[in-house]
């Protein structure tokens, strides 16, 4: 049964066991591998988030896990046993469905007993669990009998996740069921499924688009991109440390900067000058390197003020993002974006000549 | 709604709106269009085919079309439902014109003179004055007679050799040992004579009560023992397969087709004897086609009925698709020397003038509404 | 609240003037359909009006609008006429027809769902093709495959076997020849239906620990629900009016009631009757359909999407 637990899940002690261990798990359609090598253990409680571009495999990887594909290559456990081809219905995991899969010709109760049905529990039972669990998902007692076609969208993912529940897996996944709606109902559905996910103790597995969704929520992001789980970590380590182009740029907008170096000196090839760089995360030496900065750690200095690294361009646009500011900076063909807070931003009507600059430790040092 | 019954409906309901609208609407349609180059035919299957009406429609270049019907009644009952203004000839059996279309007005005598030399060439019985080809008091030429045939039951002479079958006559029907080996032609007013003529009464008079219930005895047993009940095509295929070895209504309008496609044996029988008028075995038919009431007939409904005698378009029409029949024409050697050994096979000719002196000709019954009733409900009865 | 009906205040004017325009363009088009639906009117409702006005006209008689009376439909319910049995014959055989059909085509409309996906509803059309043979040509097609020395007793006896099963002209093939010819009519609405039934719900009643039989009963029954009932009600109103099968397969083994309509307008030569018998036949079938639609609400069925 599934308990409400106070604020639990280890994050930050020993690493708990793992629930779900995957170990070169791989899935071709045809000639074409939509999962390739995957290994991934997933901990006891923990909210993992897959994000990836549409395409990267995140489904296939999702469907596989739920017992709805079989893998063509490697294994799949749970708590130590392998259950490639155990059929979804045997398994203790459950999906919540990016349609949502609600029965349209049963009522909100019952979708949500659905599961306790299919189990035989008789039906008052059945009803009185059903409203235990609305009372989680914060449903009002009067939609039991309601019919779940007529809920609002919000209402509807709450029946979905009361429903999987319901089925008290150890494992939920989630397939980007909060795609379809508006923002402001996402943002708040995001936070109460991270409450719910403490609340409940369960081990959470979601699979989104979107990197934002995932620094919400996550204790730690998978990010995919062709079928290959590329960065597996925390968002502090995802944001902070990406381990590619690829993960810096999926986190967000970002100024790349290609380099090359000739002796000791690192010379930019979009823009004019020599820059200091910060060592590679891996201690690698490079000939060629990208520079990323996040558009939050570039600063406009003042003349005689100075920074690591500076170039100066036009700046030839700039949007409002509510507290931050935005500037778009021309410098020759390169567009650069630097973020500031208003209260740094640039008086108005100042020159349109800026120089920008930024510290070596801020930036990263990738190799592709 | 109209799917319940849509099949059978259609027809009739097509034949209802005809009645209420088509009918009204054509007659003054036609009346106002000349129909020099236009002719209907409401006829039995036969006529309405291309090998008889195509050169007729190329001779006179005119819009010839042509209804066919397997029944009597229906027929007539189609001019009397209103269509009169539609039609220029209708062909159906013997009584019909003398008995009920002239003194109902539906149909117009013929100019005798123009059409009297025709029955010279014909065979003997059809000689002038044809009692059927007359009205009741004599004076008029109410139609034309071609195609005629004895129409009693049809064996299979490998089961039931012709002698047995035309010494034992309708008694087949009565024996037990028969029973599930015949079937019945789906030819009801055929089949209420023959019923009648089973249970050994003459159909053609009123009949009494106690007759009634010996029709109506004779009626359940018959169909109960019938394996089935269908058209002609499914008796044919019945009798040649071996799944009947007998059936109850047909001559040699219904097994020509069959006997010409090598199943001489295959034959329409007349009894020898049997309960109808003067202890005959038999029945027969005589098509006679009439001239419609037609207020604006079309002149070529007498071209047609000439057309129809030459020689030539007589041994077409004994031999339109369908069905292979005598024709009265046959009495002009131009005509008879057009048939082949094998088409006088088809249609029995070496027995065709013995069948005809044993069979009574086609007639009304009195009380034929209510005899049709019996039978309807006896046929109900056989599930 | 009141500004925001302030706005929608405002909003309604070109709203109104919009939909006026609108409602006079409906009404061009209403002014151009008219002759159509005329013609429609007149073409549909006008056979309809005749078998109706000819139900109240006097017995063999073609006094139509010029008699009435009730005594077609006295005769009719007379406790001594059989035509009740006729009518048994076909709503009985039409309710066979539909029950064997339901557990014939449920396992092949689900198959074709499985195998054509999305294109099911379009190959369970091909099953239609045969209806481009007249049902008569078809029929005479089995006549000769069921017949003695025809194709099954013919191949049978060549094998070796005694020959085939005396199945011909009888109640049993009747209802065999049936079942195969309204077979698309219960196929066509019954793949609609089953396609109806969205992937994801079968694989999340089954990601709920749900069996095969338990999703069967619970999601798919219910939801292709609609296209099997209108499938059955399309069959059941087709198989009642049916006539061929019993006549050319089953040899009149036993009378249908259209066949009674049939021999009442062609060699009883009784109109009225016949009007009479197809009036209460519609009025019966009608009422059936009326109250089956009503039960099958769509909207329930389907949760309003």
């Amino acid at each position: 049964m599934l308990q409400t637990l106070p604020a639990a899940a280890a994050t930050d002690e020993a690493p708990p066991r793992p629930i779900l261990q995957l170990v070169g798990v791989r899935k071709v359609f045809g000639g074409f591998a939509a999962v390739e090598g995957i290994d991934l253990d997933v901990r006891e409680g923990e909210f993992l988030t897959i994000v990836g571009p549409s395409g990267s495999g995140k489904t296939t990887l999702l469907r596989m896990l739920a017992g709805m594909d079989q893998p063509s290559e490697g294994n799949i456990t749970l708590r130590g046993e392998l259950i490639n081809d155990m059929p979804p219905n045997k398994r203790p995991t459950c999906l919540v469905f990016q349609s949502l899969a609600l029965f349209p010709h049963k009522s909100v109760g019952e979708n949500i007993a659905f599961a306790l049905k299919v189990k035989g529990v008789d039906a008052a039972t059945r009803k009185k669990r059903a409203l235990e669990l609305m009372r989680i998902v914060r449903l009002p007692d009067n939609y039991h009998d309601k019919n779940v076609m007529k809920c609002s969208g919000g209402e509807r993912q709450r029946v979905a996740l009361a429903r999987a529940f319901a089925y008290d897996p150890e494992v939920l996944f989630f397939d980007e069921p909060l795609s379809a709606l508006d923002y402001k109902l996402k943002k708040a559905l995001e936070k109460e499924l991270k409450d719910l996910h403490r609340e409940t103790g369960k081990t959470f597995i979601y699979i989104t688009h979107s990197l934002e969704e995932a620094m919400v929520m996550s204790d730690r992001i998978g990010v995919m991109r062709a079928g290959k789980l590329v960065q597996v970590g925390t968002p502090e380590e995802i944001y902070g440390a990406p381990v590619d182009r690829f993960v810096s740029e999926f986190v967000g907008e970002v100024n790349t900067l290609k380099m090359k170096r000739a002796g000791a000196e690192w010379h930019g090839v979009d823009v004019p000058g020599t820059f200091t760089l910060s060592p590679p995360k891996d201690g690698a030496s490079l000939d060629e390197a990208f520079v990323v900065i996040r558009p939050e750690y570039m600063r406009f200095l003042a003349p005689g003020e100075r920074a690591d690294n500076q170039l100066t361009g036009t700046v030839y646009n700039e949007y409002s993002l509510g507290s931050r500011i935005q500037y778009q900076i021309r410098v020759g063909e390169k567009v650069m974006l630097a973020e500031l807070s208003r209260a740094r931003a640039l008086a108005p009507g100042a020159s349109a000549e800026v120089t920008i600059g930024w510290d070596a430790a801020d930036a990263f040092t990738l190799g592709s | 709604m109209a799917g319940i019954s849509r099949r059978s409906m259609l027809q009739g309901m097509a034949a209802g709106a005809g009645a209420l609208a088509a009918g009204p609407l054509l007659g003054t349609g036609s009346a106002l269009a000349a129909r020099e180059k236009e002719l209907n035919i409401l006829c039995w299957e036969g006529y309405n085919s291309a090998q008889v009406l195509d050169p007729f429609r190329s001779k006179t270049g005119a819009t010839v079309k042509a209804e066919s019907l397997t029944n009597d009644p229906t027929m007539i009952n189609r001019l009397r439902a209103g269509e009169i203004n539609t039609w220029d000839l209708i062909n159906v059996n013997n009584p019909w014109a003398r008995k009920v279309m002239l003194p109902e007005k539906l149909i117009k005598p013929l100019p005798k003179a123009e059409f009297e030399p025709f029955f010279a060439k014909m065979l003997p019985e059809f000689k002038w004055p044809y009692k059927w080809a007359m009205s009741e008091d004599g004076n008029d030429l109410l139609g034309m007679v071609q195609r005629f045939g004895p129409y009693s039951f049809v064996v299979n002479t490998d089961k039931v050799s012709r002698k047995t079958a035309e010494e034992t006559g309708w008694d087949l029907f009565n024996d037990p040992a028969l029973a599930g080996k015949y079937g019945i032609l789906e030819s009801d007013d055929w089949n209420v004579f023959n019923i009648f003529v089973v249970a050994g009464i003459d159909p053609f008079k009123v009949h009494t009560p106690e007759e009634m219930a010996k029709f109506e005895e004779t009626a359940k047993r018959v169909f109960k023992g019938a394996k089935l009940i269908g058209d002609i095509a499914s008796m044919n295929q019945a009798l040649i397969s071996g799944e009947i070895d007998l059936h109850l209504t047909g001559g040699t309008y219904s097994v020509s087709p069959a006997r010409a496609d090598g199943h001489p044996n295959l034959r329409a029988i007349t009894p020898l004897k049997g309960p109808l008028a003067g202890g005959k075995g038999g029945i027969s038919w005589i098509e006679v086609t009439s001239t419609v009431n037609n207020p604006n007939l079309s002149p070529l409904a007498l071209d047609f009925l000439k057309y129809v005698q030459a020689p030539e378009v007589a041994h077409t029409v004994a031999f339109a698709e369908g069905t292979f029949n005598p024709v009265a024409q046959m009495g002009n050697k131009a005509c008879f020397d057009l048939f082949t050994k094998e088409e006088l096979d088809a249609i029995q000719w070496d027995s065709l003038e013995e069948e005809m002196a044993r069979s009574v000709e086609y007639d009304i019954v009195p009380d034929y509404d209510k005899a049709l009733d019996i039978m309807n409900a006896a046929k109900r009865l056989r599930g | 609240m009141a500004d925001i009906a302030l706005a929608r205040a405002s909003k309604m004017a070109p709203e109104t003037a919009r939909e006026l325009r609108h409602a006079r363009r409906l009404s061009v088009g209403a002014r151009c359909a008219l002759p159509v639906a005329v013609l429609l009117a007149i073409g549909f409702l006008a056979p309809m009006v005749a078998i109706l006005a000819y139900s109240f006209a006097t017995p063999r008689s073609f006094d139509v609008f010029r008699s009435f009376t009730l005594e077609n439909f006295a005769s009719l319910f007379d406790p001594t006429n059989t035509v009740w049995l006729s009518f048994a014959w076909s709503v009985g055989f039409a309710l066979f027809t539909v029950a064997i059909l339901a557990v014939i085509a449920y396992p092949i409309a689900y198959g074709l769902n499985a195998v054509f996906g999305r294109w099911a509803g379009f190959v369970s059309v091909l099953f239609v093709f045969p209806l481009f043979v007249s049902e008569n040509v078809r029929l005479y097609g089995w006549v000769l495959f069921f017949i003695k020395n025809g194709v099954l007793d013919g191949t049978l006896k060549w094998l070796g076997f005694s020959g085939g099963p005396e199945v011909l002209y009888t109640p049993g093939v009747t209802l065999f020849g049936m079942a195969y010819t309204y077979l698309p009519f219960m196929l066509f609405p019954m793949t609609l239906g089953l396609a109806l039934v969205p992937r994801d719900l079968v694989d999340a009643a089954r990601d709920l620990g749900a069996g095969r039989l338990f999703i069967w009963r619970e999601i798919e029954l219910p939801l292709a629900m609609p296209g099997i009932l209108i499938g059955m009600l399309l069959t059941f109103v087709l198989a009642v009016g049916a006539t061929a099968e019993a006549k050319i397969l089953g040899g009149q083994s036993i009378i249908v009631i259209s066949h009674d309509i049939e021999i009442a307008f062609t060699y009883s030569q009784n109109w009225p009757l016949g009007s009479a018998l197809a009036v209460v036949v519609s009025v019966f079938i009608a009422a059936l359909t009326l109250v089956a639609l009503s039960k099958l609400d769509l909207d329930r069925m389907l949760g309003r999407r």
